[in-house]
């Protein structure tokens, strides 16, 4: 039978692998006409054996450089790309076999495209939409109102979509894309290029969207506050491999298992608090010193520098994410 | 699935209505070349009186009635499709539970042909006043038959044109391909000089193959100048290609969409 068991994760990878081969050639015109009769392929390994399984209603993070295959793995998911090898079941269906009740099902959305039509009002993609996914006029009206809730779309649909700045065409490319209330999305980057308050805007539509629905979503992005606002497990991906698969504060336990004290005080010299650990510098310019000191001493360092010290105010903090995430990129992650 | 279609008609019609200005250069620009060979052979007929028993009012009758042929059976699935194989923006399409093709590509051309009609309609009447062709042949019973090959000759061109679009899975040079067959289409369809005044040979061959089955064959049909038993023979060979373009048309589909790449974001 095809469709999903209830027990079963929603999403199911296994080995799942895409080689990619790129005819590549040297500059010049020699070399172009030797490519004209033979042509070179280069193979690129762009997603190798990944393994994975995310559950009903989880919000998992997918993370990794430029390159390092998350689009790919997201495109295989969601059915535009057939993988080199491996396994995936997403809802019971294999996503190339691209089953109508799959497309039914699903949704992706990538930031840096846009998939309602330019020169019609955003209204009319949705009334489309309508009908390729055979919503019924009154769950149609309902879905509608609830995104009008949530993303304030009533004074942008009836525009053309030409004229709408980046957050509300963003607004719009969601809803378009969740009309049909997909029990999985994938998204990709759904908040590149917004101000800090329409991805702030985003990112809550997109918790209360889990909340209400239950959907199962993935998502890339390269803004940590995005993961760390609606991921608590996140998955690291990097030259095609797997790198990390967990919670977002056990990554941070285990990359970088230290802390960083910020110390405000009372002379106006720049206190020297190499005794206490590794400085750092502090970008956000309030005038506090920062040191880094491991995770297990941080209750005695900071005794040590509260007698020793003149202290104003003294806070303890996690490191930033972005250093975590940048730490596991260039670590082998087990 | 009607609803579907409908609601891809009223989208596609607003979309291809912002460019009505572009549409009737276009139009104009397709209409230069049937003018021409009317003319030229309009001067041949009149030097000789006939050219194979054609006059020239016949030749006017023929290219008139070709002008709106063709519109009715083109495609230009080639130009809203190739492109997006290449950039990658057929993933939109994809991600959709209908066929890309068969669904959105069909609705884009019927758009397309229905705007070039009207727009075309008052060109055409000019046109009959300049060249005044003799219709007088042309039947009620011709004419609905020769819906039928329309319908039918529409549909084999659309599944070629699709057909041909698909081999853009496979390389970026799918336009010269295409204009290759479309050079073959003029010559062996019956645009550049009715089939009738080919040599026999060529005839021959022209016969059994599909580019005659959407304009010299409903042409013929609505002018009343064809046989019961050509009509018939007509309507087999265009049942023939239509099933075999569907099969190919499947098959590359198929075959192309494993190899699509969906590059960019």
């Amino acid at each position: 039978m095809v469709g999903q068991t209830q027990k079963q994760a929603p999403i199911q990878v296994e080995n799942l692998s895409k080689t990619y081969q790129v005819a590549e050639r040297e500059g010049g015109f020699t070399s172009a006409l030797r490519g004209f009769f033979k042509r070179t392929y280069k193979d690129v390994r762009a997603v190798q054996e990944v393994n994975f399984q995310i559950g009903q209603g989880e919000v998992v993070g997918f993370i990794g450089p430029n390159g390092a295959g998350k689009t790919t793995t997201l495109k295989m998911l969601s059915g535009l790309l057939h993988p080199s090898g491996g396994k995936v079941q997403v809802l019971g269906f294999t996503p190339w076999d691209r089953r109508p009740e799959y497309l039914r099902a699903m949704t992706l959305v990538m930031g840096q495209r846009n998939r309602l039509s330019w020169d019609i009002p955003a209204a009319d993609s949705f009334l489309l939409n309508q009908a390729i996914y055979r919503i019924s006029d009154a769950d149609y009206r309902q879905t509608l109102k609830e995104l009008d809730e949530l993303l304030g779309l009533a004074p942008i649909t009836r525009k053309p979509v030409r004229n709408l700045s980046l957050g509300e065409r963003m607004k719009c490319e969601l809803a378009a894309a969740l009309l049909h209330r997909p029990r999985v999305l994938f998204l990709d980057e759904p908040t590149i290029g917004l101000d800090i308050s329409a991805q702030a805007r985003i990112r809550s539509f997109l918790q209360e969207y889990n909340r209400r629905t239950g959907a199962t979503i993935l998502l890339t992005s390269h803004y940590m506050a995005d993961v760390t606002a609606l991921c608590e497990r996140i998955i690291i991906i990097h030259h095609g491999r797997l790198k990390y698969d967990g919670g977002l504060s056990e990554l941070s336990r285990q990359i970088a298992p230290f802390k960083i004290i910020g110390v405000d005080l009372a002379t106006y010299a720049h206190a020297d608090l190499r005794a206490y650990g590794t400085e750092v510098p502090n970008p956000s310019g309030d005038g506090k010193c920062l040191v880094q000191v491991p995770a297990e001493q941080v209750a005695a360092i900071t005794a040590r520098i509260l007698a020793e010290m003149p202290v104003l105010d003294l806070t303890v903090e996690d490191p930033p994410i972005e250093d975590v995430i940048e730490r596991a990129f260039q670590e082998k992650v087990d | 699935m009607l609803k579907i279609f409908q609601r891809l008609w009223q989208v596609n019609w607003a979309e291809q209505w912002q460019y009505r200005a572009n549409l009737i250069m276009y139009l104009l620009y397709g209409l230069v070349s049937p003018v021409v060979y009317l003319s030229v052979w309009r001067a041949v007929a009149n030097s000789q009186n006939t050219v194979k028993g054609l006059t020239a009012a016949d030749f006017a009758a023929y290219y008139l009635t070709l002008v709106i042929v063709d519109k009715l059976t083109q495609e230009i699935t080639i130009h809203i499709f190739a492109y997006k194989v290449q950039d990658g923006t057929l993933s939109d399409d994809l991600l959709r539970p209908t066929h890309p093709l068969l669904t959105n590509g069909l609705m884009y051309n019927i758009a397309f042909k229905v705007l070039t009609l009207i727009a075309l309609a008052p060109i055409w009447v000019v046109l009959f006043l300049a060249f005044r062709p003799d219709f007088s042949h042309v039947t009620a019973a011709n004419l609905s038959l020769a819906t039928l090959a329309v319908l039918g000759g529409f549909a084999i061109n659309f599944l070629l044109g699709a057909i041909i679009t698909c081999i853009a899975f496979w390389t970026t040079r799918v336009y010269s391909i295409s204009e290759f067959i479309y050079a073959f289409a003029l010559l062996l369809g019956g645009t550049f000089v009715p089939l009738d005044l080919l040599p026999v040979a060529v005839q021959n061959v022209a016969r059994f193959l599909p580019f005659q089955l959407f304009i010299y064959f409903p042409i013929q049909l609505i002018l009343g100048r064809l046989t019961p038993d050509q009509i018939r023979m007509d309507f087999i060979l265009q049942a023939v290609w239509f099933g075999l373009a569907l099969l190919a048309f499947g098959w590359i589909w198929r075959a192309g969409l494993k190899r699509y790449s969906a590059v960019g974001a």
